[in-house]
């Protein structure tokens, strides 16, 4: 879309009859885009699936081993970005750049408090020797193949971990359009498409948190 | 999108209202809570239904308010929903397989000794011996008491769940597949109706278990010829090499295997 823009103002692409069917057909490209992460996903969901149902005591005795409350924050964390982004998304459509600017950067900083609770869990869990597979070197945690507990908490959060880092780094970039006043209700698919995408991260958190911190 | 010029006449983007939005985030933030509250009650394997209820009820909110599916064309909504119906194949096709499936068909080499049988403890395993029938003894003590019953009577703890019965040893009648060590041999090779096959079993102690079970009855006159050997794929003049080990060996021994490689 760049090599359209002059002078800020966002040009239709020329195989765009409107701006507005430019703007369903990204977002469209968006939703299959959420579709492959779905099943991306998926594979891990059942992964943790296989594990729990054939591993019930061991995954019940490993994940006392996760805090709850750390869990717990970062679901809180990632809600009330979800809100800030909404509300970027709906200033965006009604051309309000400013208020795009400072509800992205809320968004930014609760992903960061997000990544600084994964990153103080990481570390306990590294010094705690609550590592993956054969890395596996707890001796209070004694329950047979408690290693596999964690290879999968490790991908799941890993990975989602690597979403947010991802999103981040997509809001900057909104953040930077909108200081130079890009979105307008005409134009504001960026903004929208990054919010798809940013909802979609705490959609997977939403069921990570009780999966992995609650499995009571 | 080649219908969007008359779809979207009078279309306009919908704007979700910060009200709206607000009443989502209490909404989400309150489910949490009974998240969290609810795992503190031991529900038994309730708790994980409640738990991917009230998930579902927060992702449902956030598909529908956040991203908006609630006032976007329908058509993103199918496709949307296409994911989780492949998602739902994907579950439940692992399940049907992992639920039903008995072995897992490895090669000998990756197997720890104590998986493979000692080649040189019974080469000839096929004929009965003192050894092999108290090796059969603590072999059916493990993997045959629940079902057969410690006396072979097919009255073991588990006989009562099944069926049909498991077999009782003592009498000399209803052997489907034969009396015959051979024939044992294959029947726990192969499995019979809801006795599952013990294949992962290496063939000496399999030979063994045949030996034992038929010291409970009256079977002495029930002897294998050169025939019943070659249907079970044994030279009787041959001693055996076990050293290949089993094919298959069973789920649990696998995720052992995995948890240690």
């Amino acid at each position: 879309m760049g090599s359209h823009e002059v002078a800020g103002e966002h040009q239709v692409a020329h195989h765009f009859k409107s701006a507005l069917d430019e703007f369903e057909a990204c977002k469209q490209a968006m939703w299959i885009f959420l579709v492959t992460e779905v099943l991306f996903f998926s594979g891990l969901f059942v992964a943790y699936t296989v594990l729990r149902v054939f591993e019930p005591e061991m995954v019940k005795a490993a994940h006392h081993f996760l805090d709850w409350r750390l869990g717990a924050l970062n679901t809180v964390f990632l809600i009330t970005s979800s809100l800030t982004m909404a509300f970027a998304v709906s200033a965006s459509q009604r051309g309000d750049n400013k208020r795009v600017v400072r509800q992205l950067i809320y968004t930014l900083i609760l992903a960061c408090g997000f990544c600084v609770v994964k990153i103080y869990e990481y570390s306990h869990k590294f010094h705690d020797k609550l590592l993956p597979g054969a890395h596996f070197g707890n001796t209070e945690l004694t329950a047979n193949k408690a290693g596999l507990f964690f290879s999968v908490y490790f991908v799941m959060t890993g990975i989602h971990a690597l979403h947010v880092v991802i999103g981040m780094g997509v809001i900057l970039w909104v953040i930077l359009r909108a200081r130079k006043n890009e979105f307008s209700p005409n134009y504001f698919t960026p903004v929208e498409i990054t919010g798809l995408y940013w909802h979609f991260v705490d959609l997977v958190w939403i069921y990570l948190f009780p999966l992995l911190y609650l499995v009571g | 999108m080649a219908d969007s010029n008359q779809h979207h006449k009078n279309h306009e983007h919908h704007i979700l209202a910060d009200s709206t939005a607000k009443q989502v985030f209490v909404a989400l933030i309150v489910l949490t809570i009974v998240t969290v509250a609810t795992a503190q009650v031991d529900l038994g394997i309730f708790n994980f239904a409640v738990a991917m209820l009230i998930a579902s009820v927060k992702a449902s909110l956030v598909f529908m308010i956040f991203m908006g599916l609630k006032y976007d064309h329908r058509e993103n909504s199918v496709i949307f929903g296409s994911s989780l119906v492949f998602m739902a194949c994907f579950f439940v096709l692992c399940f049907a397989d992992l639920l039903t499936r008995g072995d897992v068909y490895v090669k000998g080499s990756i197997l720890p000794e104590s998986l493979v049988s000692q080649p040189s403890k019974f080469p000839k395993a096929w004929v009965s011996t003192q050894e092999l029938v108290a090796h059969g003894k603590e072999l059916y003590s493990a993997q045959c008491v629940s079902c057969h019953g410690a006396e072979g009577a097919g009255n073991g703890i588990a006989a009562a769940a099944l069926n049909p019965k498991p077999r009782n040893f003592t009498v000399a009648d209803g052997w489907k597949n034969g009396p015959k060590p051979s024939q044992i041999f294959g029947t726990l090779t192969k499995g019979l109706n809801t006795m599952p096959a013990f294949a992962s079993l290496p063939p000496p102690d399999r030979w063994a278990l045949a030996h034992y079970v038929r010291t409970f009855g009256p079977h002495e006159s029930a002897q294998d010829t050169a025939a019943d050997f070659a249907k079970v794929g044994v030279d009787p003049n041959k001693a055996e090499d076990a050293s290949a080990g089993p094919t298959s060996i069973p789920v649990d021994a696998a995720i052992d295997l995995l948890s240690t490689d």
